[in-house]
C-alpha cells in the first residue's frame, strides 16, 4: 500500500525557469497526462516474472529436445520458475491500493486491457509452474518412491503439460512490456511494437544466466552449461539490438529521460555496460580463443546479466515515470501525425 | 509555440458519440474564470480539499485535475505571445487572459475504462464514464491509460476517482452541479448531438466577429482522434490545445494493444526456435 502519491505540481518547478518562462510552451509545465505510481514493488515483478517465465519455456524446450545433457537445464529451470514465481503475486497485490480487493481482478475478461489478460496468463501460468515444479520433485524423488503424491504426480503426462505451459511462459515474460504500451506514456507507448519483445529478451538472457549460473554452482556437465551460454548469447545480442532500436525510435525529447542524471548513468553503466556489454566481452573472449569460460568467469558473467536485467527494469519503469511528467514529450507524440498509424 | 491542428474537413464537428449521449459544451469565450464550477463539485461530491497553497500560476490554486478536483479552471495569462514578446494589441474575447474549465472528458471510446482489469470502470446509460467505488481496487492501470491525465489514486481511500458526470444528479433529473452553477453558461449540458449542433454555429458566429481561432477541441478532428472517435464533453478553445494542456492528436492507448502482442508473439517465435537450436541434442 503507498501511503502517498506525489501530486503533480508540488515538486515541479524546474530550476531557474519563471512561471511565465513555463507558460511559453506549455502550461507552466504541467504534466499532460498521469503517471502511474509503480515503482519498487513493480520493479521486482517485471524482474521476477520475467526470469520465471523465460526459465519455465528454456526448461521445457530442454526438456523436448535436449536428450541427456537436456535433463539438468529442464531440471533446474523448473525449479528456478517456481522459485521465482513464488513472489510475483505478492508483489503484485501489495502493489494496489486496496489490496484486500485482489480478487476483483478476476471479475472480468477484457482483450483489451493487458493488465487483465495478463493477470489471467499469470494465473494459469502459475498452475501449469506448479505442477511442472512438483512433477520434477517427484521425479527427483523429494516425495519418497511410493507415496500416492509421488506416484500420483509421475502418473500425469508431464510433457505435454510443460509444451503447453510454455506458451504461457513466453506471454508472461514478454507482456508486462505490451502493458506499459497500451498507456499515453510517451517513452513507453512510442515504441510499442519493440516492448513486447524487448521485455521477452531481457527475461531470457536473465533467465539463461541465472541458470547457467545454478548448474555450475552444480556438478552439471559442461555440455549443457555450454548450451545455455549459445542461448544467453542470443538473447543478449538481440537485447542490445533491441535497445538500440527502441533509442533512434524513441528520439531526443522521449529518451532524455534514460540519458540524462541517475537514470541515464544507471542506462549506460547498468544496463549497457554491466549487463550487455561487459558478459559479451567475456563471451567473444570465449568463442574466439576456443576455450570454455571457466567457472569463475561464466558465475562473473552471469551475475552481471543478473544485476543489468534488474537495471533495465528500474530504468524503463521510472524513465517512464519520468516521461509521463515531462509535458513536451507528450506533445511531442500527440502533435505528429505519425502517431495515428 | 506552433502546433499545427490536424484537420480534416470531414471530421470536424463530428463525434462517434452513441445515440442519447449526454455531455457538456465548455465554451471558454464565455468564462470568466469564477470557479464556480470547481466549488460546485466539490460541495456535491463531498471532495476532500486539496493542498492548501499557492501554486503562483496565475490564479490557478487546484493546479490540476485529480482524485479530489473533477472540474479545474486553467488560468493562461498570455505575458508573452508565441515569438516571446509582450502582445500588443487585446484579443476579442479573453483579451490574452485565457480560461477553461477542464474535466473529464467522457470520452466515446475511454482508454482508463478500457484499461481497468476489474471491469469498475462502466459506461453508463447516458454514454458516461463512471469508475464503480466499490469495485476499484486502486490497481491504478486507468491513470496513465487516459491520454488527458483525468484520473487519479486518491491519498487518503486508495481508489482512484473522477468526474461521474453527475450521475446520480442524472438519475434524478437534474443538471450536473459544475453547469447548473455556471454563471455565464460557459458549461452547458445536454445531449451531445445538439451540443455539437451549437458548438459549431457558435465557433462560425465567433469567427465572423474576429476569433479567427475559435474551433472545436473533441471532435474526430481534434482531441478525439486515434481511435477515441470523440469526446462527450467537449470544448470550444480559441489557442492551440497545447495552450490549455491538451494533446491536440491523442491516441486511444489500446490501439497499441493487438500490434504489441502480434510483435511479442513474432519475437517469441524467433526466441523459440533461437532456444530449439542452442539446446537441441546434435
Ligand atoms: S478523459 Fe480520461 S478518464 Fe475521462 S473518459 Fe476519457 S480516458 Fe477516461
Ligand atoms: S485503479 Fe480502479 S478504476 Fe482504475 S483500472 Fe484499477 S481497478 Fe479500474
Ligand atoms: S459533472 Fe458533476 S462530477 Fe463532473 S465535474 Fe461537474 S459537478 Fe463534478
Amino acid at each position: 500500500m503507498t501511503d502517498g502519491y506525489e501530486r503533480k505540481w508540488e515538486n515541479r518547478r524546474v530550476a531557474g525557469r519563471s512561471a511565465g518562462d513555463e507558460a511559453r510552451d506549455s502550461y507552466y509545465g504541467t504534466p499532460v497526462i498521469h503517471k502511474p505510481h509503480w515503482k519498487w514493488l513493480i520493479i521486482f515483478y517485471f524482474y521476477l516474472g520475467g526470469i520465471s517465465g523465460a526459465s519455465y519455456f528454456v526448461a521445457a524446450i530442454a526438456e523436448h529436445f535436449g536428450g541427456p545433457h537436456g535433463k539438468p537445464i529442464a531440471r533446474a529451470g523448473h525449479y528456478l520458475s517456481l522459485a521465482a514465481l513464488i513472489p510475483s503475486p505478492f508483489l503484485l497485490i501489495l502493489d494496489l491500493g486496496r489490496p484486500e480487493r485482489f480478487l476483483n481482478m478476476l471479475r472480468v475478461v477484457k482483450l483489451a486491457s493487458p493488465m487483465s489478460v495478463g493477470t489471467w496468463g499469470l494465473t494459469f501460468f502459475g498452475g501449469f509452474c506448479t505442477l511442472s515444479a512438483m512433477i520434477q520433485a517427484a521425479q527427483d524423488g523429494l516425495f519418497g518412491k511410493a507415496t500416492l503424491l509421488a506416484r500420483l504426480l509421475l502418473g500425469l503426462p508431464s510433457r505435454t503439460i510443460s509444451a503447453v505451459g510454455s506458451l504461457f511462459g513466453f506471454f508472461v515474460a514478454g507482456y508486462t512490456g505490451v502493458l506499459l504500451a497500451a498507456t499515453a506514456v510517451p517513452l513507453w507507448t512510442k515504441a510499442y511494437r519493440l516492448m513486447g519483445p524487448l521485455f521477452l529478451a531481457s527475461a531470457l538472457s536473465t533467465a539463461t544466466a541465472a541458470l547457467a549460473l545454478i548448474l555450475s554452482l552444480g556438478r552439471s556437465s559442461h555440455e549443457s552449461i555450454k548450451r545455455l551460454e549459445r542461448l544467453e548469447r542470443v538473447a543478449m545480442l538481440s537485447e542490445l539490438g533491441l535497445l538500440l532500436a527502441l533509442r533512434s525510435t524513441l528520439g531526443r525529447t522521449l529518451a532524455k529521460p534514460m540519458e540524462e542524471g541517475h537514470l541515464g548513468a544507471v542506462y549506460r553503466g547498468g544496463v549497457l555496460g554491466m549487463g550487455l556489454i561487459a558478459p559479451l566481452i567475456l563471451h567473444a573472449r570465449s568463442v574466439l580463443l576456443r576455450q570454455p569460460l571457466s567457472r569463475g568467469v561464466a558465475s562473473l558473467a552471469s551475475l552481471l546479466v543478473l544485476g543489468g536485467g534488474f537495471c533495465f527494469r528500474y530504468v524503463i519503469v521510472l524513465a517512464g515515470r519520468d516521461s509521463a511528467d515531462d509535458p513536451q514529450a507528450t506533445f511531442e507524440i500527440t502533435r505528429s501525425e505519425d502517431t495515428q498509424r | 509555440m506552433s502546433a499545427t491542428i490536424l484537420t480534416e474537413e470531414s471530421l470536424v464537428g463530428t463525434t462517434g458519440a452513441r445515440p442519447g449521449a449526454m455531455g457538456f459544451l465548455t465554451d471558454t469565450t464565455l468564462c470568466i474564470g469564477c470557479k464556480a464550477c470547481e466549488v460546485a463539485c466539490k460541495q456535491w461530491n463531498q471532495l476532500p480539499m486539496d493542498n492548501f497553497g499557492l501554486t503562483g500560476f496565475s490564479y490557478d490554486n487546484t493546479g490540476d485535475l485529480g482524485a479530489s478536483t473533477w472540474r479545474h479552471v486553467a488560468f493562461v495569462e498570455q505575458i508573452s505571445d508565441e515569438t516571446g514578446q509582450r502582445p500588443t494589441s487585446l484579443r476579442a474575447f479573453q483579451s490574452n487572459w485565457l480560461m477553461m474549465s477542464d474535466i473529464c472528458k467522457h470520452c466515446v471510446q475511454a482508454g482508463c475504462l478500457q484499461a481497468c482489469p476489474t471491469g469498475a470502470i462502466i459506461r453508463t446509460e447516458y454514454d458516461t464514464v463512471v469508475i464503480q467505488q466499490e469495485i476499484c481496487n486502486g490497481c491504478g492501470y486507468c491513470v496513465p491509460a487516459c491520454p488527458f491525465g483525468v484520473p487519479e489514486l486518491s491519498i487518503s481511500d486508495h481508489k482512484v476517482h473522477k468526474c461521474t458526470l453527475c450521475y446520480d444528479r442524472l438519475q434524478d433529473g437534474l443538471e450536473p452541479a459544475c453547469a447548473k452553477s455556471c454563471p455565464t453558461d460557459s458549461i452547458q449540458f445536454g445531449p451531445v448531438d445538439a451540443l455539437m449542433a451549437r458548438a459549431r454555429a457558435r465557433v462560425s458566429t465567433l469567427q465572423t466577429r474576429g476569433v479567427e481561432g475559435a474551433y472545436i477541441y473533441g471532435d474526430q478532428a481534434v482531441g478525439g482522434t486515434g481511435g477515441i472517435e470523440g469526446l462527450n464533453a467537449f470544448f470550444i478553445l480559441t489557442a492551440p490545445p497545447e495552450v490549455y494542456n491538451l494533446p491536440s492528436q491523442p491516441v486511444l492507448p489500446q490501439t497499441k494493444v493487438l500490434p504489441g502482442f502480434t510483435a511479442l508473439a513474432g519475437a517469441a517465435l524467433a526466441f523459440g526456435v533461437a532456444a530449439i537450436l542452442a539446446l537441441r541434442e546434435e
